[in-house]
């Protein structure tokens, strides 16, 4: 088991001798029962940090935003961030190495274990408690969660509570760390694309109907990208007016920049903005499921990039976000890639 | 006088309503949300929060306001797009977003009123439903001038007595509607006013937070403008608008041309929800923007709500419905940080 105090004394041990600038952590939110992401900058502030099963967030997404402050500032403190990853998020930061949108001396990286679970998910649990306020949620010594709620303490199976994107982990213990804090358990997943084969088996019909009614809700609050540590683009065709424009630009120059889709939540826009998502992430999502978690009205997102992992891995064989040294799956060729899908 | 309803009359009273559009809160995909009711007989009231509020309903986050056509001439046509203004009532409404409504109706009315929102609110019965147990666990409606059981903005106020509903009539609308269901309703007694207004009383001290001391935040913010405070608020702040979209009293909107056809040039223009929160919102032409960072735009939200909307308004632009806290994915809470900035050194 991963012990907090263990996380506490290497976090203040970094902070005390200036090795790190500050860690993103995981502290634990005004609520009392779930984390919320923390910036630890003194080292008596360490006894903040948490680790549960309430730490889903991918805390990769602040070493982007980092990166974006560093590039602003006129004389930046080049010392890494320390980071606290679990498993998929470590697979994001062997994107952003291969990408080379950081580089390794960028980031010190405090690794967890998620063992024999992972974090759960909240409407899971919210349907499970029926009505019961949940006060504090555990590791539970198998695969199974200790749950405390007004009325008591429940014990609850991994399988019924733990987020979709754990049931499927192919990577439950980090895959690029400085330090590393809990057992390399073994875990074996029988169904890695589990949640795509189900849909897979629709008729081309079925599936334009589910994506459609799912697609449908979309408020285009834009959490989904926004919460993405693969989605740092400074410029998104979602809001094009942010595409590089200067005091020299000139009207008819504005006036040709490509409106690319509209801002109406209407079915065809909503379609667009999500696949361009989808296919911006080929290669390149490494299954974290915070764009599923964030989504205010509940669309199954994870999905459609899991698809698009499946086909990284059924015709090129590549595994999203293992080797940094290994070339990006997009800006790679090789003569035996299969091509017979190109017509 | 106020009426009492058997909640096995509710359906009758749903079908009785044959001219309106009947929106009420609906359990999809583990979301509630407000939506149009076409199985009227399937309209249960037992629901917590829904994730949009009912002001999707009023102000709904797309809308038409005129289409053009390009004709013979150099002109165009033009033809505006009023809503009908369909009688419509929505049922479950917290007593958090009847207030907001209230809000919203201050900034749309005034001077000049938008026709546009006004045909909709105006054809709006809002039937509230008084909230017995917190819906959410960070409701806070009772530190921003509100309360659990507030009848603002509301026409009908229900309240759960178990195998019945208390209902207080509260607007002309409110009569009319509740006359449409006609014998369903009963003349209430004096025990079920108490009962009601125990559970009034009662739903007052469940709630789990508070935001107190307040009335000196506005002046606070005017002098933080340029405080490092928000950059440090921020820092968590993945600059998504679910705090935003989702806030039952934020108005915001874009106005935009859809085009849908090039030749001749035909489509329409569209209001849709906009956000403080997306880099878009103050980019300025010049390529200049106001509102650079996130630290700034979180400042908007907090400024706006506490401060500039007190100062024109004279209220808070904020119900306590906590949406915001509750639906942000990095948990940024605005009572945690109206609290830090009320404690905040001058």
């Amino acid at each position: 088991m991963v012990k907090h105090e263990d996380v506490r004394a290497e976090a203040k041990k970094l902070l005390e001798s200036g090795k790190v600038k500050y860690i993103i952590a995981y502290e634990l939110g005004a609520d009392g029962w779930k984390a919320n992401p923390v910036f630890i900058k003194k080292p008596e502030d360490v006894d903040k940090i948490i680790w549960g099963p309430t730490c889903f967030h991918n805390l990769i997404r602040f070493v982007v935003d980092e990166k974006r402050r560093k590039v602003q500032q006129k004389n930046p403190d080049t010392r890494p961030v320390g980071v606290m990853v679990k498993g998929c998020d470590s697979r994001a930061i062997v994107i952003l190495l291969q990408e080379k949108f950081i580089e390794r001396k960028d980031v010190h990286i405090i690794g967890v274990s998620c063992e024999k679970t992972g974090v759960i998910d909240e409407r899971k649990l919210a349907n499970k408690l029926k009505g019961r306020k949940a006060k504090n949620v555990e590791f539970g010594p198998d695969e199974n969660f200790v749950v405390t709620t007004e009325e008591g303490t429940v014990d609850l199976p991994a399988s019924e509570i733990m987020a979709d994107r754990c049931l499927e982990c192919i990577a439950h213990v980090p895959v690029i760390t400085d330090v590393l804090f809990g057992e390399k358990t073994k875990r074996t997943v029988p169904h890695p694309f589990g949640s795509v084969e189900k849909i897979e088996t629709l008729s081309s019909e079925d599936r334009w109907k589910f994506w459609s009614e799912q697609l449908e809700k979309c408020v285009r609050c834009y959490a989904c990208r926004s919460v993405c540590p693969m989605c740092y683009c400074d410029e998104c065709v979602a809001d094009t007016i942010t595409f590089a424009v200067s005091p020299d630009t000139t009207a008819e120059e504005k006036a040709q920049k490509i409106k690319w889709l509209d801002k109406s939540p209407v079915i065809s826009e909503n379609i667009f903005y999500h696949m361009v998502r989808a296919i911006h992430l080929a290669g390149r999502c490494i299954d974290c499921g915070e764009c599923e978690r964030a989504c205010p009205v509940n669309i199954p997102l994870r999905m459609l990039n899991k698809k698009l992992e499946k086909e990284a891995k059924l015709l090129f064989g590549y595994d999203v976000g293992f080797d940094s040294e290994k070339p990006a799956l997009i800006s790679c060729f090789r003569d035996e890639d299969p091509e017979d899908f190109i017509r | 006088m106020d009426k009492i309803l058997a909640k096995k009359d509710f359906p009758r009273w749903l079908e009785a309503l044959g001219a309106y559009d009947v929106y009420a809160p609906q359990l999809i995909d583990d979301v509630w949300n407000y939506e149009l009711a076409t199985d009227r007989k399937a309209v249960s009231l037992d629901y917590p929060q829904t994730a949009i509020p009912a002001k999707k309903i009023v102000f709904p986050q797309r809308e038409f306001f005129f289409e053009f056509r390009e004709a013979d001439t150099d002109d165009y046509k033009l033809k505006e797009l009023l809503p009908e203004g369909k009688p419509t009532v929505i049922f479950g409404v917290r007593a958090c977003e009847g207030k907001a409504v209230t809000l919203t109706d201050l900034v749309f009315g005034g001077e000049i009123a938008d026709d546009y929102y006004w045909k909709r609110r105006n054809a709006a019965v809002l039937v509230g439903l008084a909230c017995a147990s917190p819906p959410s666990t960070n409701c806070f409606c009772l530190s921003v001038n509100g309360s659990p059981h507030s009848k603002e903005g509301l026409d009908v106020l229900m309240t759960d007595l178990g195998d019945q509903y208390y209902v207080e009539i509260l607007t002309d609308k409110g009569k009319k509607l509740v006359s449409e269901g006609g014998a369903i309703f009963h003349e209430a007694k004096p025990p079920d006013k108490k009962a009601a207004e125990k559970i009034h009383a009662d739903s007052e001290k469940k709630l789990a937070r508070e935001l107190k001391n307040i009335k000196d935040v506005p002046a606070k913010l005017k002098g933080m403008f340029a405080s490092p405070f928000w950059d440090d608020e921020s820092m968590s702040c993945i600059r998504c608008g679910i705090c935003t979209y989702l806030c039952p009293t934020c108005h915001c909107f874009d106005i935009n041309d859809e085009v849908e056809s090039q030749t001749p040039l035909a489509g329409r223009r569209v209001r849709t929800w906009d956000t403080c929160q997306f880099p878009d919102f103050t980019m300025h032409s010049s390529g200049h923007n106001p509102r650079p960072d996130k630290a700034a735009r979180l400042r908007q939200r907090i400024n706006h709500k506490f401060q500039y909307f007190v100062e024109v308004w004279q209220n808070y632009q904020c119900t306590g419905c906590g949406r915001c806290i509750t639906l942000c994915p990095v948990g940024i809470d605005i009572i945690k940080v109206v609290e830090k900035v009320r404690d905040h050194a001058n």
